[in-house]
């Protein structure tokens, strides 16, 4: 019994000892036309002291997931929790204050993929793609600058941005969710500041083909002309 | 001049050049929905943002040109929003529920019974018979009572409905009516138009987005404006703008011919002075309309004690509602619903163009267009007076652009804050004066609630508005300009027009 308690009191005060700052979490994910993806955590920790913690990833169904910069003999394990990959990070004894974690996955199905019940109406055109993204900050670390870069694939683009919370607060200038262009393509941009434990944000972007159907020209055309012959008496000369 | 009623009908093309107009004007706006939507996506927009874009223009044709009436022009853009998924069907069709267009349905059933009780006749006669020897000073008259009007009604759409009876019953003594409008109820209408615009700025209560940039300007900029701050800025740029409105439009955009400058009553100001003595005193009728109108404008003054007053805010639609429910309570009461003259023409234009207006907001187009007209702009290192006549420029004119003084205040302020201070100037120095352009909304018919409500008297074109708007504010931004290197710099708002930040 002794020994068990003390086992657990050396537990918790390397838990309790163990420190790190986070102030920057950028994530960087690029779909591709087949519906994969394939991410990169980029993760900048400060202050850092030995120890172990969980960082939730924001991502489910989670492939080849690898550390592409090992830095300063950090070491990483996933794991599932509601559904969502969580990477548990052990920092070593030798850890300097300052380390970037950069770790890349796969990602099977990036868009979201909604099974219709028969006889149940589609809220969305067949061509649509949705992309969703939620990230608990489910760890006690503030996290700094927390930013996801979704990059379409090509030949689709952004209908709208059905989903950006939580809301800006009254000194935040800008947008939750930024569209913009990162390394050539169309991308949502997702930026929330200082992430305290508990806190969430979220964005939904819906996508359409880039091209547009020919219809509206075709039927604008068919119009206008048909209204400039109709209507000449508009401007004909009146007879006296 | 017993009635006021505004016409549904589309008013007739004056000139070869509007009938022209008129015809090229359908497939025109066709082709810029065409250009717009099949155009290659910014990066920073989406393809709804620049559906609803594509759609905004053609609509804007067509209210320009039109082809068809304001209101179909309206219902066309409302199916065009939800066929390119620019909006979905709830939130287009929660527009016609909005406050703004409860408080134009309210207050024309108040407008109706001054119309009714022969108030509105009463007023306007003796505006005629006090001021009215020579139009100018009829139209000068009219300045000043929406000058006293501005500061004690912050609901601009109010003070709109509440005086346009009496202009439509002077124009008509002036001879300008719906069927044959002239230039002095060109003048007449346009100049009340941009009173009760611009002359808002006068107060930092003067709209509810004035307080809102007030509010950006504390929390974003860190600087405090009082209410006297605002005012000693803000009222001589306004009053002078007005004041050079009301000389300029008579002698130079829409000049008056002689017989246009007195009453065209047969009889003249004679028969005026007549009619003035024959209404007698006031009627039972007259008093009870103007102690429910009393009523309203009372609650429309007063409204920051309601709170204190009622536990409640009765806000300016509500206050309106009460007013109706008086007016129209049988017996007691002064009009029958069927009397109540509603233009639900006006309405379902309004919704139109709101419709439209928020769609550009919410999917970021008009915020992307803000972006890109700065963004595009190298301001570092230039001179403060050149950053300072570039923002005051911008957001002069971006009223163009959308419908809501809410909506541009919230998307234009944090830039221009943020502008300030990444170029290393105070805040306040850019933010204050783009602040008092805030409320000059008077370039398009659709620009703000009283000028969809104008310009259904239909003595106006598109293109008058625009004229009168146009230079409105251009006079505006020069005056602005000058002040922010002269009074504004001697009040310690602006630093030297020469000035270049470290």
């Amino acid at each position: 019994m002794k020994t068990l308690r003390l086992t657990a009191f050396i537990l918790l005060a390397s838990v309790l000892a163990m420190a790190v700052d986070l102030p920057t979490y950028t994530v960087r994910l690029q779909a591709a036309p087949d519906g994969s993806g394939q991410g990169i955590a980029t993760i900048a920790l400060a202050g850092c002291t030995p120890g172990t913690f969980n960082l939730p990833l924001g991502f489910t169904a989670v492939q080849d997931l690898r550390v592409e910069e090992p830095a300063s003999g950090i070491r990483l394990e996933s794991s599932e929790r509601n559904g969502m990959t969580q990477l548990k990070v052990t920092l070593p004894p030798d850890i300097p204050a300052k380390a970037t974690l950069k770790v890349s996955f796969r990602l099977k199905q990036v868009f979201q993929i909604v099974k219709l019940k028969p006889g149940e109406k589609s809220t969305l055109p067949a061509t649509s793609r949705t992309f969703k993204h939620a990230f608990v900050n489910t760890q006690e670390y503030l996290i700094g600058a927390y930013r996801v870069e979704f990059l379409f694939p090509d030949g689709l683009m952004a209908q709208a941005i059905r989903e950006q919370l939580p809301k800006p607060a009254k000194n935040e200038v800008g947008p939750r969710v930024l569209l913009s262009k990162v390394d050539g393509h169309q991308a949502a941009i997702l930026q929330f500041n200082k992430l305290q434990q508990g806190d969430d944000t979220s964005m939904i972007v819906e996508l359409v083909p880039t091209r547009r159907s020919f219809g509206w020209l075709i039927a604008g055309l068919l119009l206008g002309g048909l209204y400039l012959f109709k209507f000449k008496d508009l401007v004909a000369t009146k007879q006296p | 001049m017993e009635k006021m009623t505004l016409s549904s009908k589309t008013r007739e093309a004056q000139s070869p050049t509007e009938q022209w107009m008129r015809y090229l004007g359908f497939p025109g706006g066709i082709l810029l929905f065409l250009l717009i939507l099949y155009l290659p996506a910014g990066a920073g927009l989406s393809a709804g943002a620049q559906a609803g874009a594509a759609s905004f223009a053609l609509a804007l044709v067509w209210w320009v040109t039109e082809p068809f009436p304001t209101y179909v022009t309206s219902l066309v853009l409302m199916f065009l929003l939800l066929v390119t998924r620019t909006s979905n069907a709830k939130a287009i069709m929660d527009v016609l529920g909005m406050e703004v267009i409860w408080l134009n349905l309210l207050a024309f059933i108040l407008a109706s019974m001054l119309v009714k009780t022969r108030l509105a006749k009463r007023m306007a006669l003796w505006l005629v018979v006090r001021f009215g020897h020579k139009a100018s000073w009829a139209l000068l008259a009219f300045l000043v009572l929406q000058l006293v009007l501005a500061p004690l009604i912050p609901a601009t759409a109010a003070r709109c409905v509440m005086t346009l009876p009496l202009m439509i019953v002077v124009a008509t003594i002036y001879g300008s009516t719906e069927a044959t409008p002239n230039n002095f109820g060109k003048n007449m209408m346009l100049l009340n138009l941009a009173c009760i615009s611009v002359l808002s700025s006068i107060t930092m209560t003067g709209s509810s987005a004035n307080l809102i940039a007030v509010g950006l300007i504390q929390n974003m900029g860190g600087q405090r404006v009082y209410y006297m701050d605002w005012m000693r800025v803000g009222a001589p740029v306004a009053i002078l703008t007005m004041v050079l409105m009301w000389i300029l439009g008579q002698k130079l955009l829409f000049r008056m011919k002689p017989e246009e400058q007195v009453p065209q009553v047969e009889g003249g100001l004679e028969l005026v002075k007549k009619q003035y003595e024959l209404m007698g005193p006031l009627g039972f009728q007259e008093k009870k309309a103007i102690a429910i109108f009393g009523l309203v404008l009372f609650l429309w003054m007063t409204d920051i004690f309601h709170m204190r007053w009622f536990g409640v805010e009765i806000s300016a639609p509500f206050a309106a509602l009460l007013g109706a429910v008086i007016v129209l309570f049988p017996r007691w009461g002064i009009l029958s619903w069927a009397e109540a003259d509603i233009p639900w023409h006006l309405l379902i234009f309004s919704a139109g163009a709101y419709a439209g207006g928020l769609a550009l907001d919410d999917t970021g187009a008009a915020e992307w267009g803000v972006r890109m007209l700065f963004g595009g702009m190298n301001l570092k290192g230039v001179p403060f007076g050149f950053t300072y006549t570039v923002v005051i420029s911008v957001m002069m004119y971006s009223h163009l652009l959308t419908t809501s003084k809410t909506v541009r205040t919230l998307i234009m302020l944090p830039i221009i804050i943020t502008l300030a201070k990444a170029l290393g100037w105070s805040p306040m120095s850019l933010a204050l004066p783009a602040a008092l352009c805030i409320d000059w909304v008077v370039g398009l018919p659709i620009s703000g609630k009283p000028n969809v409500i104008m310009f259904s008297t239909n003595q106006y074109s598109v293109g008058d508005n625009f004229k009168y708007g146009i230079l409105t504010c251009t006079i505006g931004v020069v005056i602005l300009v000058i002040s922010g290197a002269t009074w504004f710099h001697w009040l310690g708002i602006t630093p030297s027009f020469w000035a270049v930040a470290p």
